[in-house]
């Protein structure tokens, strides 16, 4: 790539993402086209079939929420009918539907199933325009983070949103590993990290290993279902109790719009709270008055101290998660050595204090928490693009689950063990567990649990032809071949008699090959139409302000016209012509509204022409 | 005594019969109430004769068009944006208070009003008369107050039907005319402190609350998840009472 490709990084967050990028050698937000730095990750499909993202999408979540996909994140490469699909469905207002292999799972929005990379697709093409937008051309070369707990299918999933949005993803990398890079750890010292990430709509706490360029995930634990949206969810409810308090018991969530302005103004709140103590709510004309009355305003203050009480428990939930975190990883809270702050919740005050309190230490400042991910995925990024001797900021590609087979018991028994750089090889013994057993079955899993049933099965085969003996008699040797493209190889080779079988399992993201390219085919389409509407909108809008110059000239050249033996039939056809535009404006035909535009430019002349006096056919005409 | 909408209402019918004389006694009275009424000083110029450039007689009914085909929205089923003035002429009929009184049979809940009566036929050719006429001098929100009348007991009215694309499409070109490019970015022309002494219902609160100077016209259509027609009619009078620009 030449010298001043540009590349970004991002942060393609469950709630909301951030793009940045490295500007002679300093890691920055690429703010998005309307000057705001968080995008959320929300995809809609408006009543007037229009797609929405981020901003807009989020301002209408709550009026056409089932038409708007958020928390895609939470089902990115998952299957259909697992229990976080299960209990996402529990909880999401759009429709899921599988896939038509079954297998993954569609979103239903405007009456089309898009598939989940495709949702996220679309947001990470906003975050590529406001980057285009910045650096004024394409940008095509992008590092994207994802939770460390995810796992191959989930990760190939995210790659496959990148490509249908049109980026070359370079590296897929953890989150909390990506804010340690912010942070320049790694390049002096050796210790461990606690990554308390607390965003929007989920919990994650990680513990790494730090040290020479190796950063090792070695402990992750959270909340999937716990956020910043919980602290929103408990001022609206105070918002609306206190309002049904004042107004014969009126409730406002039965009310969309009024919704919809109660959660955008506790989001603002909550916000201002981390920096005040005190927060003004005022809403004019949220609620219909009853029997015709006049509408209902709504006018609070909300404390720090209030919300603190309101949101007490949240706060306490999230440190006994990072509690067991620990304790599960076996890591004493006095062997750690940074704790950072990730997530827009962690700029509460009451959180900070918290965290400070569990730790026993300050949190680090310095990177504003909500962009602290994307300028890591940067920093990377240009280390991946821009190696420079002396400097190298290496992160290996590694496993980020365990790889292994089930065994005798439902058991899980680990070959290649998660954070192993990939490419490797590595191989183990087995042996039989019944006398004169001729076959044997390898599933392969990969995940955390020591239960094979607890682990995500990616694949299997069974071995035959083995030689009848007694039980532990026989030797199977199990062989896992991870390729530096992450595909993983598994074969089964009975020692004795050299049988052989294998399976090689590629990471799905549930999209199949010719399903992703009539993806890509479809956003090329869509990306044309949407080009074509943008210039139908712009020649509309001119076309508008045409016909009301020409009304507004039509007395005057009436008044002309009746003094004038000349082109008496001037008005006719230039009501012809207005009427014609109008109905272009109404088709929505770009070609209809440019074959009047020439028309309607002419009569605008002649009419100015009349009105100034001069004859038709003159100057202009 | 009637109110200004009941005696427009009058006036509208006594002129699709064909009583000019007795539709401008009624709309006088109305101007008497309210001297600024727009809509009843633009009847009284038509029924005096001082027609705007439209053209008298019946107008043709508009071409039918194809219904849009629209998600289905949780404001369908609402009423639309500004108060659409109603007076149904409840007839005549059973006495419900005697019936009580005479039966054994009892209302399970007291005071609920009796269930609505459909109009006598001849109010649905009246008012599609009226709708018409209305059309043809450009009162095409009095026309689709008519035929909204006329699809509340008749919905499957086709002429209704097709007079109500019409009258929606046309209108929604007059508010839209009234903004302006929708691409463009309207503002809050006032003071945020003055939106409280607005005289607004909790939709247009909705839409003024979305305007920040970062959307668009066009946006507001998409997100506003009200009728184009609503959004549209919200807006105008937004930008008319000077509180946007």
């Amino acid at each position: 790539m030449s010298e001043n490709e540009p590349f970004i990084g991002i942060d393609l967050g469950t709630t909301n993402s951030v793009v940045a990028t490295v500007i002679d050698g300093v890691p920055r937000v690429i703010a998005s086209r309307t000057g705001q730095t968080l995008t959320p990750s929300i995809v809609a499909v408006a009543r007037n079939g229009k797609r929405l993202v981020g901003h807009m999408a989020k301002r209408q979540a709550i009026t056409n929420a089932e038409n708007t996909a958020y928390a895609v994140k939470r089902l990115i490469g998952r299957r259909w009918g697992s229990l976080e699909v299960e209990d996402a469905r529990k909880v999401l207002p759009y429709e899921l539907v599988p896939g038509p292999e079954g297998a993954d799972i569609r979103a239903m929005l405007g009456g089309r199933a898009f598939a989940i990379p495709e949702v996220s697709a679309l947001v990470l093409a906003e975050l590529k325009a406001d980057a285009e937008s910045f650096f004024g051309r394409r940008v095509t070369k992008a590092v994207i983070t994802v939770p460390a707990y995810f796992n191959d299918g989930q990760r190939k999933a995210t790659r496959d949103a990148g490509r249908i949005a049109g980026l070359e993803v370079v590296r897929v990398i953890n989150e909390p590993t990506s804010a340690a890079l912010a942070y320049g750890f790694g390049k002096q010292m050796e210790k461990k990290v606690v990554v308390f990430d607390l965003g929007g709509g989920t919990f994650d706490v990680s513990v790494l290993d730090v040290g020479k360029s190796v950063y090792d995930v070695i402990a992750v634990g959270g909340d999937t279902y716990l956020g910043g949206e919980d602290f929103d969810r408990r001022i609206i409810d105070w918002l609306v109790f206190s309002f049904a308090q004042e107004h014969e018991a009126l409730d406002l969530r039965q009310d969309k719009m009024a919704l919809q302005r109660l959660r955008d103004a506790a989001e603002r709140a909550k916000i201002e709270l981390s920096e005040g103590q005190q927060a003004a709510i005022h809403l004019p004309f949220l609620a219909s008055g009853s029997d015709g009355k006049a509408a209902l305003h709504l006018d609070r203050q909300l404390t720090r101290e209030k919300l603190e009480d309101l949101t007490r428990d949240l706060v306490d939930r999230a440190i006994a998660v990072a509690d067991r975190t620990l304790r599960d990883a076996g890591v004493r809270v006095s062997q750690i050595g940074e704790v950072l702050l990730v997530g827009g919740m962690t700029r509460m005050p009451r959180v900070q204090q918290a965290v400070k309190t569990f730790f026993g230490r300050e949190p680090s400042r310095g990177v504003h928490p909500e962009e602290v991910v994307a300028l890591g995925a940067a920093i990377q990024a240009h280390a991946l693009l821009h190696p420079q001797k002396g400097k190298e900021v290496l992160l290996l590609d590694v496993t980020p689950q365990n790889l292994g087979i089930m065994v005798v018991g439902g058991y899980f028994a680990t070959i290649i063990p998660r954070n192993t750089t990939v490419p490797t090889s590595q191989s183990h013994l087995f042996t039989t567990v019944q006398d004169n057993q001729t076959t044997v079955r390898i599933a392969v899993l990969q995940g955390a649990s020591d239960k094979a049933m607890e682990n995500e099965l990616l694949g299997e085969f069974v071995l035959e032809g083995i030689r009848p003996a007694r039980r532990g008699e026989i030797e199977i040797e199990v062989t896992f071949d991870i390729s530096a493209d992450g595909i993983v190889g598994v074969s089964a080779r009975d020692s004795a008699t050299g049988t052989r079988q294998s399976i090689t399992v590629t990471a799905t993201s549930g999209l199949t090959e010719s399903e992703m390219r009539r993806i890509l085919e479809e956003n090329l389409d869509e990306q044309l139409t949407r080009r074509q509407v943008g210039d139908f909108e712009r020649l509309r809008d001119r076309t508008r302000t045409v016909i009301v110059e020409i009304e507004a000239l039509a007395p005057a050249v009436k008044e002309a016209l009746a003094r004038s033996r000349f082109g008496k039939d001037a008005v006719l056809r230039a009501e012809e012509v207005v009427a014609r535009a109008r109905a272009a404006m109404e088709s929505g035909d770009l070609q209809q509204m440019i074959g009047v535009e020439e028309q309607l430019d002419r009569a605008l002349q002649l009419f100015k022409g009349l009105a100034g006096g001069a004859p038709p056919g003159g100057k202009g005409a | 005594m009637a109110t200004v909408a009941e005696l427009l209402d009058q006036g509208v019918k006594a002129y699709t019969r064909g009583d000019s004389a007795e539709a401008e006694r009624i709309w006088l009275q109305a101007i008497e109430i309210d001297p600024q009424n727009e809509r009843v000083r633009a009847y009284l110029r038509q029924v005096r004769g001082e027609r705007p450039g439209s053209p008298a007689g019946a107008a043709p009914a508009p071409p039918a068009q194809p219904e849009p085909a629209f998600a289905p929205s949780p404001w369908d089923a609402g009423p639309a944006a500004s108060a659409t003035v109603v007076v149904i002429d409840e007839g005549t009929g059973l006495d419900l208070g005697v019936v009580d009184e005479k039966s054994d049979i009892r209302p399970l809940v007291a005071d609920q009003r009796p269930p609505a009566r459909p109009p006598p036929p001849g109010d649905v050719a009246i008012w599609m008369e009226g709708a018409r006429e209305l059309f043809a001098l450009g009162d095409f929100s009095g026309s689709l107050e008519m035929i909204e009348r006329i699809l509340r007991v008749d919905p499957t009215h086709a002429e209704a039907r097709a007079y109500l694309r019409q009258n929606e499409s046309t209108l929604v070109a007059m508010y839209e005319s009234k903004l302006g490019p929708l691409s463009a970015r309207p503002r809050l022309a006032i003071h945020a402190e003055e939106v409280m002494w607005l005289n607004l219902d909790h939709r247009a609160g909705f839409l003024l609350a979305q305007i920040d100077g970062t959307v668009s016209y066009d946006d507001l259509f998409a997100l506003s998840g009200l009728p184009r027609l609503d959004t549209a009619r919200i807006l105008a009078s937004l930008v008319a009472e000077g509180v946007i620009r």
